[in-house]
């Protein structure tokens, strides 16, 4: 009996030490992002306060009325680094999608010679830190004048994006049995229809999810952006961001409601994915 | 109007042939059985005929055409796969009209003709469930039935009820029986069950590595095996087939125990020649619990001692010594067996079997004939 | 039937390989010309001065490139150690939740959504001296009576840096071995517990070599990535304060677009490349051995 209540007691305290382990974690996951979600709405006076201001006294839309209001006073162009983000992303990750499909097929359903070389490699050009690559990028496109254009950015992109797009897909093509295909081709399916009437709509939602991993890679890029675009023409938003900094005093407020800017269609899109982005790496993963 | 055949059909994977010239003709409206052990190479005859398979080597006709590097959809045939294949994202109902849908085939039109397949396998009520919505059963029945709404020259049946439970296997087998007594198509159905290609097929095809054993009709493959792997592989209880020597008229096994030459081999054997022996378990019983068919002079008897029972209610399985190996006979009407008690067995020698052992060919001479 | 055709995967997998060719493996050929070259951006004639493997020389004897490679392989090894310990751990506490787990999962992904350029600036602002939260926290709870110099104090910079760089990664981990725990068979486990393993052995003896195989996709799929350090220390502290945060891809981007010369450059990123190589091919092979005793095993 005594030995049982003991057992009890333990369990409790086991129960609400994880109780509070969770929180914490929880906590540090999402403060730092929170509190810049709040220092967006705070007057500069306020985030600079010595003591600090605790509790917020006056919140407003301040920041972001000023960042959007265009370069005329003396602001950064918000919208054009946002019109450039989008165009650039959304194009690189079509693109990268769908290279990335017919490659990705291509691992999950044929046999051919030195395939794991072919995906080792494949895999380890993503490797390439952004900064070593923009080196000759820089150069090879200061040749070719497509510096500071979209086209530029977007085939950088495309092969960033390319290697891992590959791996998923592949995974997810995978799930879908082969039976599937075949008993479609017997069905009187050329494998072209084949693969759009059975295997694309089964594998759609694990490759919706890739292509939303691509586009956040872009959405979020910096070391290549920071060197390849020069200006208004292409600059994306992580570049933007810096523009805070150029000054001798840094714009804490106005960067604060950039990041927001910059964080709510990648939060947007991480939800949705979330499910389909884990099973697509562990399923390629586990079961090779 | 679909005959199938195949000539020196071969299948190789780079340089390894796994399929080595194979032969065989399917009549029109035939029930054909491929059987044999995994990796004999019958999976992947029936993806050559799918079109599934590239064809590595010779011909294969269908309906007298030759289809060699035709793609599946051009040889107008079904398949029932193993793991079933249903399309998980769409309905049973649109899982069954999708090769109509494909054909090109009007809505109005493909209706009707799911509706009558369903209500063949009594999938009625099933119709808008998605396969994941199903039970083991349905789902073969689905199966089947995306394969007889197209009304195709061929069926194939790739182990289709393997992933069954056993009863629900006995029950299948049945009704893909009165689906080909129904639907009268040329069927070509591969498994590693031989009781189901038993019971189902008209002819069978016993395939090991990669070659075919032996072509037959149940009663053939059963009564006359061509060689020692057919006559293992087919029934069950297995055949008795046990090593001996033939001396004298006799045959001697590796312990010096004897058992006199049926009459019908003394002609084809010659003394001092290594042979293997096999006698079915029906062949073999205790003294008044089997019936013998030939004629009293071939009924050996010989006294054993039981190792083993196996009760099964209707008939008692027995085992015991011979040769210093283990045989199995069947005892009907049977009467409870005491382990150790001696029993005098009856040997039909009218019905045994004998095997050149180097060769494994039967030495019953020329095939067909006893 | 219509004379010679390609292969069906040569012709699926010609896109990928043509794009990688031009944009990645080109660039870096010609990068791996110029960094025998005395290329400086300001001179382009330069381009056409072979000088051997004089710029190698320069940098494998120079201090500075080394302590920044030094710095680069700590800041790698402590980190991925620490990101998986705490993505271990985090995953633990997830899996163990009994309800919300869903709110959970996501809440847990949220850092990566997080451009590392944000994570930089998040972390920054949190750790400046005199508006950051972290010193207002400290300051207003009394722990500290002046305000830390984070960013400034060298050792206290590389400390941000790095809990900036875990707290961006950590999720990577978290969320892939939460998927490991989720998707082991429970019997074993069970099983461990009535023949009278401790939690402690259970752990050790029979979910950690499960869950290992989906450590190792966390740890490549990291590794893939690693350069992506240089977004944050980029805009925490570029380097500084007097290059005591230099990392070898700051000291790239600074050889190559402060000073101009590209040819040295050039000579340090390919060690920078060959370093990511390495890291994902032990990771990638790790994969493969743990992949097939899964296989095996399971």
């Amino acid at each position: 009996m005594n030995e049982n209540s003991k057992a009890r007691a333990t369990a409790l305290t086991l129960s609400i030490i994880h109780k509070i382990a969770l929180f914490l974690a929880m906590t540090i996951i999402c403060l730092p992002g929170l509190w810049i979600v709040l220092a967006s709405f705070r007057p500069t006076v306020e985030i600079m306060a010595k003591p600090p201001v605790w509790v917020p006294q006056d919140l407003s839309f301040d920041a972001y009325v000023a960042m959007f209001s265009g370069v005329g006073q003396g602001g950064i162009p918000v919208i054009e680094y946002f019109r450039n983000s989008l165009i650039i992303s959304v194009t690189s990750t079509v693109i990268a999608l769908a290279i990335g499909m017919a490659g990705g097929y291509a691992f999950a359903r044929f046999r051919f010679r030195a395939k794991s070389a072919i995906f080792l490699g494949l895999m380890l050009t993503r490797t390439v830190p952004g900064i070593a690559l923009s080196l000759p990028l820089f150069f090879v496109y200061s040749r070719l004048g497509i510096i500071d254009t979209h086209f530029g950015l977007i085939m950088a992109y495309v092969a960033l994006n390319v290697p891992f797009t590959i791996w998923l897909i592949d995974g997810f093509f995978r799930q879908v049995p082969k039976d599937l295909a075949e008993a479609a081709q017997i069905d009187g399916c050329t494998r072209w229809q084949a693969f759009w009437q059975v295997e694309f709509p089964l594998a759609g939602p694990g490759i919706a999810s890739s292509g939303i991993f691509a586009f956040l890679t872009s959405w979020n890029e910096f070391a290549l952006a920071s060197q390849l675009t020069r200006s208004v023409n292409s600059k994306t938003l992580p570049v933007g961001l810096l523009d805070y900094t150029a000054e001798f005093t840094i714009d804490w407020r106005g960067m604060c409601a950039l990041a927001v800017v910059m964080i709510i269609p990648a939060l947007v899109l991480t939800f949705i994915v979330q499910k389909h982005l884990v099973s697509g790496l562990t399923s390629g993963a586990v079961k090779g | 109007m679909a005959t199938v055949s195949l000539e020196k059909l071969v299948k190789r994977y780079g340089s390894l042939e796994v399929v080595h010239g194979i032969d065989l003709e399917v009549a029109d409206r035939e029930f054909i059985a491929l059987v044999g052990p995994s990796g004999c190479g019958k999976s992947t005859t029936l993806r050559m005929i799918a079109g599934l398979e590239q064809i590595s080597g010779g011909d294969l006709r269908i309906g007298g055409k030759v289809v060699n590097d035709l793609p599946p959809r051009a040889r107008n045939l079904a398949m029932v796969f193993q793991s079933y294949a249903l399309y998980p994202h769409m309905t049973v109902r649109e899982n069954m009209g999708f090769s109509l849908k494909i054909a090109g085939m009007k809505p109005e039109e493909v209706a009707p003709r799911v509706d009558e397949a369903a209500a063949t396998l009594d999938l009625t009520h099933l119709l808008d469930r998605r396969p994941s919505q199903l039970s083991g059963g349905q789902r073969q029945r689905v199966a089947m039935g995306r394969a007889i709404v197209r009304d195709p020259d061929v069926f194939l049946f790739d182990e289709p009820l393997s992933n069954l439970d056993a009863k629900l296997r006995t029950q299948m087998r049945v009704e893909i029986k009165k689906l080909h007594a129904k639907v009268q198509s040329t069927v070509i159905y591969v498994t590693h069950d031989q009781v189901e290609a038993m019971t189902l097929a008209d002819r069978i095809v016993i395939m090991r590595d990669g070659y075919i054993e032996q072509v037959g009709t149940p009663e053939e493959v059963f009564r006359r095996p061509n060689s020692k792997f057919v006559a293992g592989f087919i029934g069950s209880p297995p055949m008795n087939l046990k090593d001996a020597e033939v001396t004298d008229g006799m045959l001697v096994f590796a312990n010096g125990d004897r058992l006199p030459l049926p009459e019908k081999f003394r002609d084809r054997v010659s003394s001092g020649q290594k042979v293997t022996f096999g006698l079915r378990p029906d062949d073999l019983y205790p003294v008044g619990h089997g019936i013998h068919s030939g004629s009293e002079a071939d009924v050996h008897k010989q006294d054993l001692r039981v190792l083993l029972t196996e009760p099964l209610g209707n008939e008692t399985l027995v085992f015991s010594e011979l040769g210093g190996a283990e045989w199995v006979a069947r005892m009907l009407n049977p009467r409870p067996l005491g382990t150790g008690e001696v029993l005098a067995f009856c040997f039909d020698l009218a019905q045994a079997h004998l095997f050149d052992r180097e060769s494994g060919r039967s030495l019953r001479g020329s095939h067909g004939k006893d | 039937m219509k004379g010679w055709r390609p292969p069906a995967p040569f012709i699926l997998l010609l896109p990928a390989i043509v794009v990688l060719a031009a944009v990645v493996i080109v660039p870096l050929v010609l990068s791996l010309y110029s960094s025998f070259t005395a290329f400086r951006l300001t001179q382009p004639a330069s381009l056409y001065t072979l000088i051997g493997f004089r710029n190698y020389q320069r940098i494998l004897t120079d201090i500075e490139f080394w302590a920044a490679f030094g710095r680069t392989v700590l800041l790698l090894t402590i980190a991925l150690n620490l990101e998986m310990l705490l993505g271990l751990g985090l995953a633990m506490l997830v899996e163990k939740a009994t309800s919300g787990q869903r709110l959970l999962r996501t809440i847990m992904m949220f850092p990566m959504m997080f451009s590392p350029i944000l994570v930089g600036f998040q972390f920054k602002f949190m750790f400046n001296d005199n508006i950051g939260l972290v010193n207002n926290t400290l300051q207003s709870l009394g722990l500290s009576s002046q305000a830390i110099p984070w960013l400034i104090d060298g050792t206290l910079a590389f400390i941000a840096i790095l809990v900036a760089e875990i707290w961006s990664s950590t999720s990577v981990f978290a969320i892939l071995i939460l998927a490991g725990l989720l998707a082991m068979p429970k019997e074993p486990i069970e099983a461990a517990r009535v023949d009278g393993c401790t939690p402690w052995q259970t752990f050790r003896y029979v979910t950690w070599p499960f869950i290992m195989p989906f450590a190792y996709i966390a740890m490549t799929i990291r590794s893939l990535d690693v350069a992506r350090a240089y977004d944050i220390v980029k805009i925490m502290t570029d380097g500084g304060p007097a290059k005591r945060t230099e990392l070898l891809w700051t000291l790239i981007s600074r050889t190559a677009y402060a000073d101009a010369r590209m040819g040295v450059a050039n000579a340090m990123a390919y060690v920078a490349i060959l370093l990511s190589i390495v890291f994902t091919a032990y990771f990638f092979r790790k994969l493969s051995a743990a992949r097939t005793q899964i296989a095996a095993e399971w």
